[in-house]
């Protein structure tokens, strides 16, 4: 610690603090433009000019001076302010002074301070910038007349997105910011950069002339799309979500977005919305009223009583989720279930048998300071952006050694020093198994307190790193180095996603990871954990409140199976679009078809709501109140921020209407089912809404120690024999079908592609933007080619996001397809 | 005092010769407006449009909340309002909007014959305001 005055005040702050961050301790303000709390100092403002004591004579930016004990600082005083004065003056000299038609205006640096320090004149004159804007892209308008170099942008986009977009060009007045060769730009669209401006020269177009800063209602909520559990603060009028609002005072993600989380807001106010319940009337769905749509769906499941299924997707908040499980209760059936491939069973099954839980067992924060990340399967990038931006930060503040299993390139694998694992499709059990070979023959592996290493060492007996180089592809070296850093570590994480487009082997990658995360020490230690990362903003809430098959229940695929075998009589599916999304679009279709009674709960006509008998119109999640729980299990809440359109209500609305058909009393609000739900459930006993505060509340605390510590065998798989083999994944650009309804995320990936590695292309005489067919036996699938670098030869990618592909005709759950082209 | 009394009189009576009345005969008459008059607000337009970018500012200054913006982006690409709304009945004539404008895009003419005999007559869209 070091103690140094600051206008007078002492201060005492940590020796890494900065003038301006002691400063900002001792609430003493300084004005800063080019400072930003997540990024590295920088100091090209020059406005954040201070004086001190022991360094007299000049000015000293408190941006970017580390404190030392002692010092004495002034932060005003008549020179200082001359200076920052002249600082403004020489940055307005070419700026555009557009304030009256500038989006920023209202909450733009560079006028607050002008108006601050009085520059109502220039001593200088010069000519104004007269630069190309870019207001074509659909996401993000640049003007760089009213750029005033800060490079936040520049930095933002490079030290936490980890993209690169933007660089400094030409010299001196001539500098400004552009993209590589001044183009348009071609990026993940994030929006960051646009977070981070303080000026308006980087600006969301969406919002373009829509309403003032201050006109707008802002509304703490949280991200609708993935288990990252962003905060979002939307920005209202007029009852409309109009834009997000940068906040990085809320929550676990910095300020920090994906696209979707910053642009994909749109589809909440749709006019494609559901308004109306609509009931089955001679083959055709016609308008009715709410008594009339409850009454009927009542009707039809109480009927099925033990033979009634119910589906929820995993976006509805715990509350929802709560009274979901005690309409099941009602109905008197255990088929309950919350995903369509089961992918939850790697957290529900495979953590479960091995270390006791059935959650990630450390928060994202951590992952900053981890010395060696794992990541399987998932290119967090692409399902879980934000998560992404954290294990950069780790890989490149704390030079993490990352090492990414993978079956096609992405992100990662770009990172500073990543090691990629590159293997041929579905054998990452093998590698997980070889490297707890390795952690076993080397002796690094933390045996003590561990059951059944005898049996795993045994069981792993065909795993040497050799033999499953030999089977994978990837190399013996690579696989032992990523294991023995994982060991070695001190903080490491292992991070391994689920979702629906990639449920093959969901259980035994979840107990190979534990193992993994057993051997090395990871799971249970501070500083370290083992991460799996639902799909859905509430796939952990899901689990926690057990939407799963009760004890004679059925799941998803038997429920489907029974309902093809004329055994379910009736099915509730709330929030999913089963015949876009789920694996086997012809099972799902004939078992939709051939349940007798079906009722679909959803915000939006999806395909599987035309096959209802009735369907319940529901609202967004910017329209809710209610908790949901992050992949990191954290708590959070949604606050209703818009009124739903027309007669749509809540899910929570209509689950309370469907229970007091039952004749059940259903709590009034969804804080008080909040109190029910911690009641009636182990890990949120004891939990208020009290305590989850902005940061949001972690059940269990930032680190989740194993009940058990068990080392499961597992068998890994043989690699699929084919020419071409087909991977089902999501799209960095989208989340779940949701996004598909969403002007900003459509803007960039509008429809379904095929994605095929350069070599592949080349060899098929394959152009981007070509029609391309994939046959299998079970059918054949038609849409534009997707020229890449990522896939390795043979491998080819498709995105499950877009109904209209019927891709889920050839996914069927397996981890890769075989496929023919053409 | 008889003096002082003719004398005040007298005044009283000069003042009611012709040529001394400081009053007009209206509606017959009508009085010149000082420039500095707050009457009925105009919008000033410019060569193809109005010069109103719909800043905000008007709207956000006017302490009687009379003034509805809309703003939206034309074929050009530029800001303008698609709405732009006075309710005169609500206008304390006040002139901070005109204070305010960053372009001076909103004026206030002289007009003070105002009244009128419905309601909606006293709604002034963008069209009227241009025209004024
Ligand atoms: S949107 Fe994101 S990726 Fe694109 S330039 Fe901005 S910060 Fe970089
Ligand atoms: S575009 Fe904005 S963030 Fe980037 S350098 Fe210019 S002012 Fe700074
Ligand atoms: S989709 Fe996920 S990563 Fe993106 S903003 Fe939402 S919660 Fe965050
Ligand atoms: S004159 Fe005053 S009250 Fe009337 S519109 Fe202008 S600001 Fe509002
Ligand atoms: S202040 Fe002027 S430019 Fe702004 S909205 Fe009002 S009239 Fe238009
Ligand atoms: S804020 Fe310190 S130099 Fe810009």
């Amino acid at each position: 610690m070091v103690n140094l005055t600051i206008d007078g005040k002492e201060v005492t702050v940590s020796k890494t603090a900065t003038i301006y961050e002691a400063a900002c301790e001792a609430g003493v303000h300084i004005p800063v433009l080019c400072y930003a709390k997540k990024l590295l100092p920088y100091g090209a403002c020059r406005i954040c000019l201070v004086e001190v004591e022991q360094m007299k004579g000049r000015l000293i930016p408190s941006c970017t001076t580390p404190v030392t004990e002692g010092m004495v600082v002034t932060t005003t005083s008549d020179e200082i302010v001359k200076v920052r004065k002249t600082v403004l003056e020489f940055l307005l000299v070419n700026h555009v002074v557009d304030c009256p038609v500038c989006d920023k205006g209202g909450e733009c640096d560079l006028q607050d301070l002008s108006y601050e320090y009085e520059v109502v004149t220039n001593r200088f004159e010069g000519e104004k910038f007269d630069l190309p804007t870019d207001e074509v892209n659909p996401l993000i308008e640049r003007n760089m007349n009213r750029c005033v170099l800060c490079g936040k942008c520049v930095r933002v986009c490079d030290e936490i997105v980890g993209y690169g977009s933007y660089s400094f060009i030409n010299r001196g007045f001539e500098t400004k910011i552009a993209t590589a060769f001044d183009r348009g730009l071609n990026c993940e669209f994030c929006g960051q950069c646009v977070s981070m401006c303080p000026v308006g020269a980087i600006l969301p177009r969406p919002f373009k002339f829509k309403a003032r800063p201050w006109q707008l209602k802002e509304v703490d909520s949280v991200c609708g799309y993935c288990g990252n559990g962003c905060t979002i603060t939307l920005g209202t009028k007029d009852k409309k979500v109009e834009t997000i609002r940068f906040n990085d005072k809320t929550g676990v993600n910095d300020g920090n977005l994906c696209i979707r989380g910053r642009f994909g807001y749109s589809y909440v106010n749709s006019d494609e919305r559901l308004t109306k319940p609509l009931i089955r009337k001679d083959g055709e769905l016609v308008e009715a009223s709410w008594d009339e749509a409850l009454a009927a769906a009542v009707e039809g499941l109480k009927q099925a009583g033990s033979a009634a299924g119910v589906i929820s997707g995993a976006r509805l908040t715990n509350e929802e989720l709560f009274l979901l499980k005690n309409l099941a209760a009602a109905i008197g059936t255990d088929n309950l279930d919350n995903s369509g491939g089961e992918c939850y069973k790697g957290v529900t099954e495979g953590l479960q048998q091995t270390l006791g839980l059935q959650a990630s067992t450390a928060t994202f924060p951590q992952v900053e300071n981890c010395d060696a990340v794992l990541s399987i399967r998932s290119d967090f990038y692409e399902t879980h952006p934000v998560f992404g931006m954290v294990v950069n930060q780790a890989v490149r503040r704390n030079n993490a050694k990352l090492s990414v299993i993978a079956d096609k390139r992405g992100k990662f694998t770009k990172l500073p020093n990543a090691r990629t694992l590159l293997h041929k499709p579905g054998l990452e059990v093998n590698i997980l198994n070889a490297m707890a070979r390795v952690l076993l023959d080397e002796g690094l592996a933390k045996t003590e307190r561990l059951n059944g290493v005898e049996e795993l060492k045994g069981a792993l007996a065909d795993y040497a790193p050799e033999t499953v180089a030999a089977t994978t592809g990837v190399d013996a070296e690579a696989i032992k180095v990523a294991a023995r850093e994982l060991a070695a570590a001190e903080n490491a994480a292992i991070l391994l996603a689920y979702g629906l487009p990639y449920t093959a082997a969901s259980k035994e990658l979840g107990i190979a990871a534990a193992n993994l995360a057993l051997l090395t020490g990871i799971a249970g230690r501070p500083g370290s954990g083992l991460y799996l990362c639902g799909e859905k903003s509430n796939s952990q809430g899901a689990i926690d409140l057990g939407i799963l098959p009760g004890a004679e229940g059925m799941g998803v695929q038997q429920m489907l199976t029974a309902a093809t075998e004329n055994q379910l009589k009736a099915l509730y599916v709330v929030g999913e679009d089963m015949l876009s999304s789920y694996p086997d679009r012809d099972a799902v279709e004939q078992a939709l078809s051939k349940v007798p009674f079906l009722v679909v709960q959803d915000i939006f006509m999806s395909p599987t709501a035309q096959k209802a008998h009735v369907v319940l119109p529901a609202a967004s999640f910017a329209e809710k109140n209610g908790t949901v729980t992050n992949a990191e299990r954290r708590l959070q809440q949604l606050r209703s921020a818009i009124p739903s359109p027309g007669e749509a209500r809540t899910d929570f609305a209509i689950l309370q209407g469907l229970l007091t058909g039952f004749g059940q009393d259903a709590a009034a609000a969804p804080a008080d089912v909040f109190g029910q739900l911690c009641a009636a459930t182990d890990q949120y006993r004891g939990i208020d809404l009290e305590m989850i505060g902005p940061q949001g509340y972690v059940w269990g605390g930032d680190i989740l120690t194993p009940i058990t510590r068990n080392l499961v065998p597992v068998a890994g798989t043989q690699p699929v024999d084919a020419e071409y083999q087909l991977l089902v994944g999501s799209s960095l650009y989208h989340s779940g079908t949701v996004s598909t309804h969403a002007k900003g995320p459509q803007a960039v990936v509008a429809e379904a592609y095929i994605e095929f590695g350069r070599e592949d292309a080349k060899a098929l005489n394959i152009q981007e933007g070509d029609l391309v067919k994939l046959r299998t036996d079970a059918g054949e699938i038609q849409a534009k080619a997707k020229v890449d670098r990522r896939l390795p030869q043979g491998v080819l990618f498709a995105p499950y996001h877009f109904g209209a592909l019927k891709l889920n005709k050839l996914y069927r759950g397996q981890a890769a397809i075989p496929v023919q082209v053409g | 005092m008889f003096k002082e009394f003719a004398k005040g009189l007298s005044i009283t009576l000069k003042h009611l010769l012709p040529g001394n009345r400081t009053t007009v005969d209206y509606p017959k008459q009508k009085l010149e407006m000082s420039p500095r008059f707050r009457g009925l607000h105009r919008l000033v337009p410019d060569q193809h449009r109005e010069k109103c970018v719909a800043c905000y500012l008007c709207p956000t200054v006017c302490p009687a909340k009379c003034i509805t913006v809309e703003s939206a982006e034309n074929e050009k690409g530029e800001k303008y309002p698609k709405v732009y709304e006075i309710d005169l009945l609500r206008c304390i004539f006040c002139g901070y909007c005109v204070e305010a404008c960053p372009v001076e895009a909103i004026e206030m003419t002289g007009a003070y014959e105002l009244a009128n005999f419905k309601r909606e007559d006293f709604n002034f869209d963008k069209e009227r305001l241009l025209k004024n």
